[in-house]
């Protein structure tokens, strides 16, 4: 298997202000003629190591497919994107799976817990993958700081939607990846629990200085972000801080 | 209004599930297709043996017609027509019968023209036409060839008849204008002459006509011919019934028929099992989805509708289609299970639409019941219960509770997961299986067990029987006159250097009386029970003939004895080699004249001829029986008189017996030959036989009735078990299927979160190798255990058992077992090939 460069996130010298990931021109289109998609158009954007960084913007707007570049689950029908020192463009799929599993923790909506397997073994699910052992002493803090100590050995579908969430969450932290994406995790949340769990990605972020992208519709959320990105009809129109 | 039901909106979802699960629905289809055709073979072939029996006893009877009254006057056949049970009647004119020599024992009528008479004996003219002119005749092909008249039209007939009322033999002349051959008129047929004609010939015949009648409901013939006469009053007609209604016959007919229609219901069991597990795509699935359809308010009633229109959907193209492969298959296979139809195709000759129907019905039901299961599967549960449904969330079982808190992650075992939650469809695919597999190894082990030794050295005890020219059809009565088989021919024969050994049997009917010391232990063994406790004489109430024969002899003692002449091969056979229940057969004594050897009907403890001992009169002379042997009926060719249904045969030397007999010819010859120069042997037999009507049954006829036999009992089920173990597999095919491609989703989330495709491959050959191993440790248990005690059974106790070498057998299972492996393995390999064709977002936004 080819080799994969990762970016060395622990290399000293290298500020943290680094950018980890580097969009360039990034076009997707959807079929063609009159039926023509541009889902996204044209993005340039640079996001800071360990910074909270927020997506809005309407619906249909590029956001998840944005996010599903970022993470290398599509490939761009134009432009790059640089995660680290990777190009993953130039990733066969093979090994944009495993830089995946290595690099980048996925938040869904609709959480994607695997049904078979208790919350203990989702959470260790995508290091068991990679045959490693997992970090117990820091997967147990994790676990700790998201209250599912006492549900370590229930199913999925014995949850309650912002339990599965908090899983959701310690399985994306759990491989220390250099970033984690976040497609509207609090999406199914009363806003209370989405409080809570958008304050917990907050405070893990900071506490393990985690990257994190989130896409959002909630204004509230995306006030606590480091940075808001602003997406209309595949480009980006704002951009605060 | 709850009674507001809008019906149309379930052909809508049920269309738009058809179309979108295309695949699906074509497999659907296609196992339907398979039922269809399966049942409509089975049951196509299943009719088609019992009418081709029920044929063959018509043939035996001579008409269609149920009973026929013999001479009845004109009044007496007007009135029984009009009888309310009666749903038609034909009528014959008899003028006389004809007289020539040459025609042997058969008989032949002349009689008036009558198209209904005609047609219910077969005796419709098929090259020319019904006679129109006053001297004109019609007659059947075997009379022409005994009379030597050609075929040809306007071809003069001279006729020796004898008329009905007793007058002078005369001869008048004809001139042909048609002809027919059916197997139906080896017995009895009619010449036809215009009404016209019968004027002229008989001036002052009286009024005396037969009459076939044919019943509405048969059921006990000899009854309802009685009871009609009652109502008559004129119970003194003589009447006869047909055999194909008899209730032993008809009971026959249904056994053999049987098998093929229990065939059906292994057909429908594992269609249902197919369907239901294509239909239920998953239990997961199929509950969420009534589940869902049910919170948004589908009635119980919709669901009803919802679930006849797929049944009805399903069934559209695939009932025609099962018919028409159905029927081809019938068509293919139906001239090897039933034989000797004469030329005509079997398949068109009991062509029934009856067999079309039931299997459209049982495929219907198939596909109703198999659409049916899995909404009553969450008819039980809530809809919210339904929707949240995963098939995992009632049990999990305690160990794995134990097992997690070791909190190890148990990738490796993920595959377990999958079929514990698809614990049913693996049930069911392994039933299905364990049942066509069952069937396959059963039949197998049937088809090996067969013994063609066994069953030569019981059925054909010499190389060739040479059979007398009235012997050739084993309906035809013997005539003892006919001599085709002369002595020179026997020289010539046993002259070939082949020949390895020759001898000849000669019969004669004559009428025998017994005392009552001599009826005694016949009487007791057909009165008595046999091992199975039934009454020995029930056995013959499929023969009417032997019925009263049987009574007569009980009665007044009189009987029809076969005086028999053996020597050399026929003497060892039937003799030296034969199985003897009572007495020793000591061959000088015997040769010596003055003691016969009685046969009859026999079992282990019981033979039906008067004691050991005891004198008979054969022929004015007096004989003493020396022993009792059983009965060889095979070597004898042809039919004895009616009358002679129930009889005893005894044994002489040919010296003896043509000392007795002198004018008595030969009515059979066996020969054994050498087997080296068969070809040259049967060369030379078939030149010498040619055009003398002589029959030779060869060793070979036997062998390939034999393979017949073996085809017609075990080939068409080993078929039937393959297709069924097909459809097991499809099943089973299926159920690797549907469980990878439900899971698009789950595989796409162990995808973005990094697992490789190596290790999804890893993954979903584990759980298929898991999958094929559990499989193969219920199988190979359970199909060896069930084949074991069915054919165990069948070789002991079976009414094949006499030819039975029992030659346990799982060879199918041993050949198929390894294709389930490959398939557990390559099947979810290709299945997930072709879900990684979507892309990993696309199947994350997959709605379920
Ligand atoms: N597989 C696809 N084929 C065609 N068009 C697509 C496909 N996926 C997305 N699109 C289109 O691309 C555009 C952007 O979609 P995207 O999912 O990124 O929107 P979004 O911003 O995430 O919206 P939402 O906030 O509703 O989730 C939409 O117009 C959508 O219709
Ligand atoms: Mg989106």
């Amino acid at each position: 298997m080819a080799s994969i460069n990762l970016p060395e996130q622990q290399k000293k010298g290298e500020s943290d202000m680094d950018a980890i990931v580097k969009v360039t021109n990034l076009k997707k289109y959807y079929g063609n003629g009159e039926a023509l998609v541009k889902a996204l158009d044209g993005v340039d954007l640079e996001i800071e190591r360990g910074k909270f960084t927020a997506i809005v913007g309407t619906s249909g707007s590029g956001k998840s497919t944005l996010l599903n570049m970022l993470g290398g689950l599509d490939v761009p029908s134009e432009g790059s994107v640089r995660i680290g020192n990777q190009e993953l463009a130039r990733l066969t799929a093979e090994q944009a799976t495993i830089f995946r599993r290595k690099q980048i923790g996925f938040i869904f909506q609709n959480y994607n817990l695997v049904p078979v397997l208790t919350v203990w073994e989702n959470i260790i699910f995508p290091i068991s993958l990679d045959a490693r052992k997992p970090d117990r002493k820091f997967i147990m803090e994790i676990v700790n700081l998201l209250g599912l100590e006492s549900k370590l050995d229930s199913f999925p579908n014995q949850l309650s939607g912002g339990q599965q969430q908090r899983v959701a969450i310690a399985r994306a932290l759990a491989t220390k990846p250099s970033i984690i994406l976040a497609d509207e995790p609090t999406g199914n949340l009363d806003s209370r629990t989405s409080d809570g769990v958008i304050s917990l990605l907050r405070v893990t972020s900071e506490q393990f200085h985690q990257t994190i992208v989130m896409i959002t519709h909630n204004p509230e959320i995306a006030a606590h972000a480091d940075r808001v990105v602003h997406i209309e009809d595949g480009r980006i129109v704002a951009d605060a801080s | 209004m709850l009674a507001n039901n809008n019906l149309k909106i379930c052909h809508r979802l049920m269309w738009r599930e058809f179309r979108f699960h295309k695949g699906c629905s074509i497999l659907l289809v296609t196992a339907l297709t398979l039922v269809s055709m399966l049942c409509t073979f089975s049951f196509a072939i299943g009719f088609m043996v019992r009418s081709g029996l029920k044929y063959s006893y018509q043939i035996q009877y001579g008409s269609t017609s149920h009973i026929l009254y013999y001479g009845l006057n004109s009044v007496q056949a007007a009135s029984v027509a009009r009888h309310a049970d009666v749903k038609e009647t034909v009528r014959l004119k008899v003028l006389g019968l004809l007289s020539d020599d040459m025609l042997g024992y058969r008989n032949v009528k002349l009689a008036v023209a009558d198209d209904g008479w005609a047609a219910a004996t077969e005796a419709v003219p098929v090259s020319g036409r019904m006679p129109e002119a006053d001297d004109e005749i019609a007659m059947d092909e075997l009379t022409l060839q005994s009379l030597a008249i050609p075929r040809k039209e306007g071809a003069k007939v001279q006729l020796r008849w004898t008329p009905v009322d007793g007058g002078e033999e005369r001869v008048d002349t004809f001139y042909l204008c048609g002809w027919w051959k059916s197997p139906m008129g080896y017995t009895e047929t009619c010449a036809w002459v215009t009404p016209n004609a019968a004027g002229r010939l008989c001036p002052d015949a009286p009024d005396y006509l037969d009459l076939g009648v044919t019943l509405y409901r048969p059921r006990n013939l000899d009854r309802q011919a009685q009871e009609i006469l009652r109502e008559q009053g004129a119970d003194k007609v003589p009447y006869t019934t047909n055999l194909a209604y008899n209730r032993a016959r008809r009971q026959r007919m249904n056994e053999k028929a049987f098998p093929f229609y229990l065939m059906n219901i292994a057909v429908v069991v594992c269609g249902i099992l197919m369907v239901y597990n294509i239909v239920r795509i998953s239990t997961v699935q199929n509950a969420r989805f009534y589940g869902r359809v049910k919170s948004l308010g589908m009635s119980p009633r919709q669901i009803g509708r919802f679930i006849v229109v797929q049944a009805a959907y399903l069934c559209l193209p695939a009932i025609p289609a099962g018919w028409l492969s159905g029927f081809v298959l019938y068509m293919v296979t139906a001239p090897y299970v039933l034989l000797g139809t004469g030329g005509e195709h079997p398949a068109f000759l009991f062509l029934n639409p009856a067999p079309f129907a039931c299997s459209a019905l049982l495929t219907w039901f198939t596909a109703f019941t198999a659409c049916l299961l899995p909404a009553r599967l969450v008819s039980g549960s809530r809809p919210a219960e339904a929707m949240k449904y995963t098939g995992l969330s009632a049990a999990i079982p305690a160990e794995d509770r134990s097992g997690a808190k070791k909190r190890r992650c148990r990738v490796p075992f993920m595959a377990l997961y999958g079929i514990r939650r698809d614990k049913k469809k693996a049930v069911f695919a392994a039933a299905s299986m364990c049942l066509s597999m069952t069937l396959l190894c059963g039949f197998w082990t049937q088809y090996i067990s067969t013994d063609e030794e066994k069953y030569m050295r019981e059925i054909a005890y010499c190389d060739y029987l040479i059979a007398d020219a009235s012997t050739a059809n084993s309906l035809q009565r013997y005539n003892p006159a006919s001599h085709s088989v002369t002595p020179e021919l026997i020289e010539e024969i046993a002259g070939q250097k082949a020949v390895t050994a020759i001898g000849t049997v000669r019969t004669m009917e004559i009428p025998m009386y017994a005392d009552e010391a001599g009826r005694a232990p016949i009487v007791e063994s057909f009165e008595g029970e046999n091992e199975e406790g039934v009454v020995r004489k029930a056995y013959m109430s499929g023969s009417p003939d032997w019925v009263s024969g049987y009574e007569k002899f009980r009665t007044t003692g009189e009987y029809i004895g076969i005086a028999s002449g053996i020597d050399g091969l026929a003497e060892s056979v039937i003799l030296s080699e034969g199985e003897y229940v009572e007495g020793v057969y000591d061959a000088e004594r015997f040769a010596a004249g003055n003691y016969v050897i009685a046969a009859g009907a026999s079992e282990t403890s019981f033979v039906s001829t008067p004691p050991i001992g005891s004198s008979v009169e054969i022929g004015g002379r007096q004989f003493k029986i020396m022993a009792a042997v059983s009965y060889k009926g095979h070597i004898i060719t042809g039919a004895d008189s009616r009358e002679a249904a129930f009889n005893v045969s005894y044994y002489m030397p040919v010296q003896v017996f043509e000392e007795l007999f002198p004018e008595c010819g030969i009515r059979n010859v066996l020969v054994n030959i050498d087997h080296n120069s068969q070809k040259e042997f049967e060369e030379f037999l078939s030149k010498k036989i040619r055009d003398t009507g002589i029959a030779v049954k060869m060793r070979s006829d036997y062998q390939w009735e034999f393979g017949n036999a073996l085809f017609h009992n075990y080939v068409i089920p080993i078929f039937v078990g393959a297709v069924l173990f097909l459809i097991g597999i499809l099943n089973f095919a299926n159920a690797l299927v549907t469980g990878v491609l439900i899971r698009k989703k789950e595989m796409a989330v162990y995808e973005s979160l990094g697992m490789t495709q190596l290790q999804l491959r890893r993954l979903l050959v584990g759980e298929g190798l898991m999958y094929g191993g559990m499989m193969t440790a219920f199988l190979v248990p359970a199909v060896s255990l069930m084949t074991w005690l069915w054919t165990g059974w069948w070789a002991v106790y079976s009414a094949s058992a006499w030819c039975v070498t029992w030659k346990y057998s799982l060879l199918p299972m041993w050949i198929a077992l390894p294709v389930l492996l490959v398939l557990v393995m390559v099947i979810p390999l290709g299945c997930l090939h072709m879900i990684r064709k979507e892309s990993v977002t696309q199947r994350l936004q997959i709605v379920e």
